[in-house]
């Protein structure tokens, strides 16, 4: 097998770039129109995704030490979409049809032995590895829906059983299949660490079009079903450590976090442990009693709060938090806005038993402690909020750089892409190891 | 020539090899010997005439299949008439409708963010107009209350103090030197002070409270009636 040979005409062929996938797609469903129902309607993604991982194989094809793992993962993660052993030699007939079509006249016999060679040892090494998987574990879990807490008009918690136990570790995330949108994926991270009732924990955020998130924050309901695939994701506690902790949360990007710091907390010893929570605005620090309640029991936790998006207000209008959505703000999207007035039509519809998500704490509360206390404030110049942590204004990575050096600290970050890069940037700019930052970040969409 | 074939029952000008195999010649006239030179002249030219034609149209036949052959191989990969084409074509078709899903899709999608979009971009305004009115709300019962309060001392003031001391602050200030029986009108003052302020901006707040709360009411009915008028179906 000619390695560079193989690069060169997959770099050429690439050229053609998304009609490559789109002939080999429809290549394979014409030959065998029973593959298609595993894909989705809607093919753009998936012809991304095709791209890069032949991109990505080509270009290490003669780096096992790194194809070979990936490889594996490819495997082991297909097991969920239903493809099997028999599936191979499908996909591999369309890719030499693909590569062959797209060629022209450079194809030669030479190349497509090559081609068929290199395609037997990726779908040895994949289903190998899938074969290993399935003795160990099923190909995707089947969930129930046992509980929902719609925190704001665009977050909600969810409680899932899985039929059978589901092991990971905190921090990891599944990729979930809801029936109402079959054969569409998407990565969500466990809140909680392992129970002895197998349930699972999810924080969803709607994104706006999201055509998934929009049917989980919205109209799952208790009962619904989905589908789950395996644990995945580094984002996971260094048991080896014996340092303190930093966590940095952007919005739903707390729920791993928040499953590493319940593993932590079922240490005899647990680090000293600093929780950043981060939100535009005040009223979307969904879990912020929770937390508060927890940092308050906990005396190796401390938790502070931020918002990017509210100026650092010490008006008259500042001390009366909830009920009219607290303080003369700027809202999210750059636009301008207020925050959710709790129990304002299109505000928090709590759904299901309030408050279970988090031990005790007012039920579906946003700051409404803080609210009522300040309504006893009458002069109302001092914008103290009682009842909570005082809230830091500035991004996350301005505010958890203006709490010093962190860097004896093992730091997790988890949020959107550019909350999780700023911080990121930040800390390593402070002297915090590049090895000792463990993060995850989730895209916008 | 081996006439081979079962002789054909085939009229017409052309030679058969059943006429040839049934070819009769009369014996030649008396004085002479042999066939009828005549027929049998006459019925070789005729097989003469024959193979001429059939060479032809072997040769003609022969261009013909050598043109037959040629022809797919100059029409490549554009003749639609072999499989292999065929399965080309199909994927383009398939392609295009796929094509067509995705831009459908993309469309929907977009669809979807820009109504979220706009939908968040009210809910915001909303908000933000409640919680400018409200701001206000606010201002103005403080600044009542506060006037009150102003009032309510100076009028307790002349009250509590020589009847000769106007009420103005800087006096006030001066008063407050004198000893123990100032202090006192001191305190009384504060407190009706506080008192005014209290129950002014309790009205104010709570007449606003009010007019809040039944404007909040007016919006959940209208609310209900709105989902009643249109039942939506959950998916």
């Amino acid at each position: 097998m000619d390695a560079q040979r193989l690069k060169e005409n997959f770099a050429r062929v690439a050229e053609h770039g998304d009609a490559v996938a789109l002939f080999f797609y429809s290549d394979l469903f014409l030959r065998n129109p029973h593959l298609r129902d595993m894909f989705p309607i809607g093919m753009t993604g998936q012809r991304d995704k095709l791209l890069g991982a032949l991109g990505h194989i080509v270009s290490n094809v003669d780096d096992l030490g790194e194809l070979v793992p990936f490889l594996q993962g490819l495997g082991r993660d297909h097991r969920k979409f239903g493809i099997i052993a028999e599936h191979y030699p499908h996909v591999g007939a369309s890719l030499v049809a693909t590569l062959r079509h797209y060629s022209g006249a450079s194809w030669t016999p030479e190349l497509e032995a090559d081609w068929i060679a290199a395609y037997d040892v990726v779908s040895h090494v994949m289903l190998e590895a899938a074969d290993q998987d399935a003795m160990a574990a099923p190909a995707w879990w089947n969930g129930e829906v046992v509980a929902v807490e719609r925190r704001r008009f665009d977050i909600a918690l969810l409680r899932v059983r899985p039929d059978q136990p589901l092991p990971y570790q905190p921090g990891q995330s599944v990729a979930v299949e809801l029936p109402q949108r079959l054969r569409q994926w998407r990565y969500l991270s466990m809140a909680n660490a392992p129970r002895p009732d197998h349930t699972l924990d999810f924080h969803v955020r709607l994104v706006d079009g999201g055509a998934v998130s929009a049917v989980l924050v919205r109209s799952v309901q208790p009962g619904d079903r989905m589908r789950m695939g395996a644990p995945v994701g580094t984002l996971v506690l260094d048991e080896s450590s014996q340092r303190d902790v930093l966590m940095v949360a952007g919005s739903t990007g707390l729920a791993p976090l928040k499953a590493i710091l319940e593993q932590l907390s079922r240490r005899q010893d647990p680090p000293r442990t600093t929780l950043f929570f981060g939100a535009r605005t005040r009223d979307a620090l969904y879990d912020l009693p929770h937390l508060t309640e927890l940092a308050a029991r906990c005396p190796w936790l401390t938790v502070v709060p931020a918002v990017s998006d509210e100026p650092n207000g010490h008006g008259f209008a500042a001390s009366f938090g909830s009920p009219f959505g607290g303080p003369a703000g700027v809202g999210g999207e750059g636009a301008p806005g207020g925050q959710g007035a709790q129990g304002a039509p299109g505000g928090q519809g709590a759904q299901g038993a309030p408050g279970w998500f988090g031990p005790s704490g007012p039920p579906a509360s946003g700051d409404a402690a803080s609210g009522h206390a300040a309504f006893g404030d009458t002069l109302g110049s001092a914008a103290a909020p009682s009842g909570g942590p005082r809230i830091e204004h500035g991004t996350l990575a301005e505010v958890v750089g203006r709490y010093g050096s962190w860097h004896g600290h093992d730091v997790y970050v988890c949020g959107p892409d550019a909350m999780v890069e700023s911080t990121a940037d930040r800390l390593l700019r402070d002297g915090v190891p590049r090895d000792r930052i463990r993060l995850e970040s989730f895209a916008q969409r | 020539m081996n006439p081979a074939h079962p002789p054909l029952a085939q009229g017409g000008p052309r030679l058969t090899p059943g006429e040839v195999q049934a070819a009769v010649f009369q014996r030649a006239a008396l004085g002479r010997r042999g066939l009828d030179e005549d027929q049998v002249r006459e019925f070789l030219q005729r097989v003469e005439q024959e193979l001429v034609q059939l060479l032809n149209e072997r040769a003609a036949l022969g261009q013909e299949v050598d043109r037959l052959r040629a022809a797919p191989a100059e029409a490549g990969a554009g003749d639609a008439a072999r499989p292999d084409d065929a399965h080309f074509q199909a994927v383009r078709i398939l392609s295009q409708a796929q094509q067509t899903a995705d831009l459908y899709v993309a469309d929907a999608e977009r669809y979807t963010r820009e109504l979220a979009q706009e939908a968040r971009q009210h809910r915001d305004a909303i908000l933000t107009d409640a919680q400018s009115r409200a701001d206000r709300m606010m201002e103005e019962a403080h600044q009542r209350a506060a006037a009150m309060a102003d009032q309510a001392a100076r009028s307790v003031a002349p009250a509590a103090e020589p009847p000769a001391q106007p009420a103005s602050a800087p006096d006030l200030e001066e008063t407050r030197a004198d000893g123990l029986a100032p202090l006192d009108a001191d305190e009384r003052r504060r407190m009706e002070r506080e008192i005014a302020y209290l129950r002014t901006y309790s009205d104010v707040y709570r007449t606003h409270l009010r007019a809040y709360l039944e404007a909040l009411l007016r919006n959940v009915d209208e609310w209900e009636r709105s989902e009643k008028e249109n039942p939506e179906k959950r998916p």
